[in-house]
C-alpha cells in the first residue's frame, strides 16, 4: 500500500505478463479499476498507484518511479495536465497518457502539444495498452538516442582534449628543448673553432660530429616547432584567390625555378574559403616538393583545380620521380622520409604541414603516383565557409 | 680620454653570459661588462644598492626575457618607470620568437628585440652588431647619477 495513494494491483496465473509500474492520477475508483483490467487483459502485470491531487502525485513520483502515468483530465482538486508540469519540474521524462471521458478534439490536440503522449478515452480503453508500448518503446527510443548522443559528445571532447595537450605538448618540448641545445650548438661551434688542429685528429672529427647532430637537431625541432603553431593560431579563414597566392609562391620560389629550370603553370583558379597564409604554404610545399624530386628532364609543375558537387580539388602535378603506391600514405607523416639525406635534403616535415593545414580547412589530402612517371598531389576544400559564405567567384 | 662604456647583461644563463664575453673579446671599443643573473638582483645593480652600491650605471642592458623571481618584462617596466633608469637603452635578447613578446617589449619602451641566435657565428655577430651599434654608432645620453 502506498503512503500517498491507494494501489492497485492485478495478478493471475494467465498468459505471460510484462511488469509494468504505473502512476494513475485518477477521482473514480472504478475507473481506476477498468483502466488496470485493460491492462491486464492485454498482457501486462501492473502494478499502479492511484493519486487524486499534487501533493500524492509528487509524493508518488518520487517514491516510485513509474514507468508511465496514466491521468484523468478533469479531477475534483486537481487537472490531469498539471502533472505534466510536476514531472518537468522533477526533471523526468515518463510518457504521460491522457485517459479520460470525452474529450474534444482541439482539447486533445492542445493537451499533445503541451506535451501529453496520447490521449485514450474512458469508453475505449482496449487502445490503451497497445498506446503504452508505443510510448514505452518512444521513450526506450528516445533514451537509447540521447545515450548515444551523450557518449559521441564526451568522445568528441576527450578526442579535442587530447589532441589540444598533444599541440601543446610538441609546442613547450620543442620550445623548451631549444635552449640547452643551443648552448650544445655553440658550445661545440665554440670548441671546433678554438681548438681544431691542437687536440688530435680524432678530436677534431668527433667534435665535428657532435656540432653537426646538434645543428640538425635545432633544425628538427624548428620544424616540429613550425608544425604544432599551425594549429595554436587558429584557422584566420577568409576568401582567397588561389591565383594571388599561386603568384607569390611562384617568386618565393623563384631561385629553385630558375635553378632548374623549371616550368610550373596555373590556370584559371578558384577563390576558397581559407586561411590565406596557410594555403600558401600548403602550395609552396607541393610545388617547391615538385621541383625538388625532380627526374632527369627539368620539372613541369602545373596546378589545377575543378569544381565537385561539394568542394574544390585541387592538383599539384609534376613530371619528377613518382612515389611508390607502398608509400603514398607515409610520406604525410611527420619527419617520414623515402630518400637519404644527401640525394635530395629536407626533414619529412612539407607534407606533414600541408595535411594539418588541409584538414583544419575542412578537406583532405592524398597523392597519386607511379615511380618514376611524376606524381599528382591531390587536395579538397570546402566550396563554402561555415555559414555559407562562398569565396569570391575568380 | 674615452670613457670606458658600461654594458650590463641580465641572463640567468651563465653560459650565454660567457658566449657575450666572448663575442666581446676582441672588440676595439673596451666596453666593460658586467652581468647578472636574475631581475630582482638586476633591479639591485641598476639601482646601486647592497653590493652594488659602488657599481656604475650601465650605458647599455641587454635583458633576457625569461629570468627567475622577476623576468624580463617586469624589468624593463621598472626601468622606464624609474626616472634615472628610464633613459638607458634596453635591448632585449632572448630566444622567444613569440609576436607576443616581441610586441610587449617594443610597448614597454624597449629600444630594439634581438633574438638569440642558435648558431655560434651569427650570436656573435648579433653580439657584436649590438655592441658596435649602441657603442660605436648611437650617440647616448649621458650617464645618470
Amino acid at each position: 500500500m502506498s503512503s500517498a495513494g491507494t494501489k492497485l494491483e492485478k495478478q493471475d496465473s494467465a498468459a505471460p505478463q510484462s511488469k509494468l509500474r504505473a502512476l494513475l492520477v485518477e477521482d473514480n475508483a472504478l475507473d481506476a479499476a477498468l483502466v488496470v483490467r485493460a491492462l491486464y487483459k492485454d498482457g501486462f502485470d501492473v502494478s499502479a498507484d492511484v493519486v487524486q491531487d499534487e501533493a500524492a502525485f509528487t509524493q508518488t513520483l518520487r517514491a516510485h518511479p513509474p514507468e508511465v502515468v496514466l491521468a484523468d483530465y478533469n479531477l475534483p482538486n486537481w487537472r490531469g495536465m498539471e502533472a505534466l508540469k510536476v514531472l518537468r519540474r522533477e526533471g523526468l521524462d515518463i510518457p504521460m497518457i491522457l485517459v479520460s471521458g470525452a474529450l474534444g478534439d482541439v482539447t486533445a490536440v492542445e493537451c499533445i502539444k503541451q506535451g501529453a503522449t496520447d490521449y485514450v478515452l474512458k469508453d475505449g480503453l482496449a487502445r490503451l495498452p497497445e498506446v503504452i508500448r508505443r510510448a514505452l518503446r518512444e521513450k526506450d527510443e528516445r533514451s537509447l538516442r540521447q545515450h548515444v548522443e551523450e557518449d559521441l559528445a564526451r568522445k568528441v571532447d576527450e578526442l579535442a582534449r587530447s589532441n589540444a595537450d598533444l599541440e601543446q605538448f610538441a609546442y613547450v618540448a620543442s620550445h623548451d628543448l631549444q635552449e640547452p641545445l643551443r648552448m650544445v650548438t655553440a658550445y661545440t661551434q665554440l670548441l671546433s673553432e678554438r681548438y681544431r688542429g691542437k687536440l688530435d685528429e680524432n678530436a677534431d672529427k668527433y667534435i665535428g660530429y657532435a656540432s653537426e647532430g646538434a645543428q640538425r637537431m635545432q633544425v628538427l625541432i624548428q620544424d616540429l616547432l613550425a608544425f604544432s603553431r599551425v594549429g595554436r593560431n587558429g584557422v584566420a579563414t577568409g576568401s582567397v584567390d588561389c591565383n594571388a597566392v599561386m603568384a607569390e609562391v611562384l617568386q618565393t620560389l623563384a631561385p629553385a625555378i630558375h635553378e632548374s629550370g623549371a616550368v610550373v603553370t596555373y590556370d584559371a583558379l578558384p577563390s576558397v574559403w581559407a586561411d590565406r597564409t596557410q594555403l600558401a604554404q600548403v602550395f609552396q610545399n607541393l610545388v617547391g616538393n615538385a621541383i625538388k624530386f625532380r627526374g632527369k628532364e627539368p620539372p613541369v609543375v602545373s596546378v589545377l583545380a575543378e569544381k565537385n558537387p561539394q568542394r574544390w580539388q585541387f592538383s599539384v602535378s609534376d613530371n619528377g620521380i613518382g612515389i611508390a603506391p607502398e608509400f603514398a600514405e607515409n610520406i604525410f607523416v611527420v619527419f617520414q622520409r623515402l630518400h637519404a639525406r644527401t640525394e635530395y635534403p629536407g626533414n619529412g616535415i612539407g607534407l606533414a604541414i600541408c595535411k594539418k593545414i588541409v584538414e583544419r580547412n575542412g578537406g583532405r589530402i592524398w597523392v597519386e603516383s607511379q615511380p618514376g612517371s611524376g606524381c599528382s598531389f591531390k587536395f579538397t576544400l570546402p566550396l563554402h565557409g561555415p555559414d555559407g559564405a562562398e569565396g569570391a567567384p575568380s | 680620454m674615452k670613457l670606458l662604456l658600461e654594458l650590463l647583461v641580465v641572463d640567468d644563463n651563465p653560459a650565454d653570459v660567457a658566449l657575450v664575453c666572448e663575442a666581446l673579446a676582441g672588440s676595439k671599443l673596451h666596453s666593460k661588462i658586467n652581468s647578472v643573473g636574475d631581475g630582482v638582483e638586476a633591479m639591485a645593480f641598476l639601482n646601486r644598492r647592497e653590493k652594488y652600491v659602488n657599481a656604475l650605471r650601465p650605458d647599455l642592458v641587454i635583458l633576457d626575457l625569461n629570468l627567475p623571481k622577476r623576468d624580463g618584462l617586469a624589468v624593463l617596466a621598472a626601468m622606464k618607470a624609474g626616472p634615472d633608469l628610464r633613459r638607458i637603452p634596453v635591448v632585449i635578447f632572448s630566444t622567444s620568437q613569440l609576436r607576443k613578446d616581441i610586441v610587449r617589449s617594443y610597448e614597454m619602451g624597449a629600444n630594439c628585440y634581438v633574438n638569440k641566435p642558435g648558431n655560434l657565428t651569427e650570436f656573435f655577430s648579433a653580439v657584436k652588431s649590438i655592441e658596435e651599434f649602441w657603442f660605436g654608432f648611437v650617440n647616448l645620453p649621458p650617464r645618470g647619477e
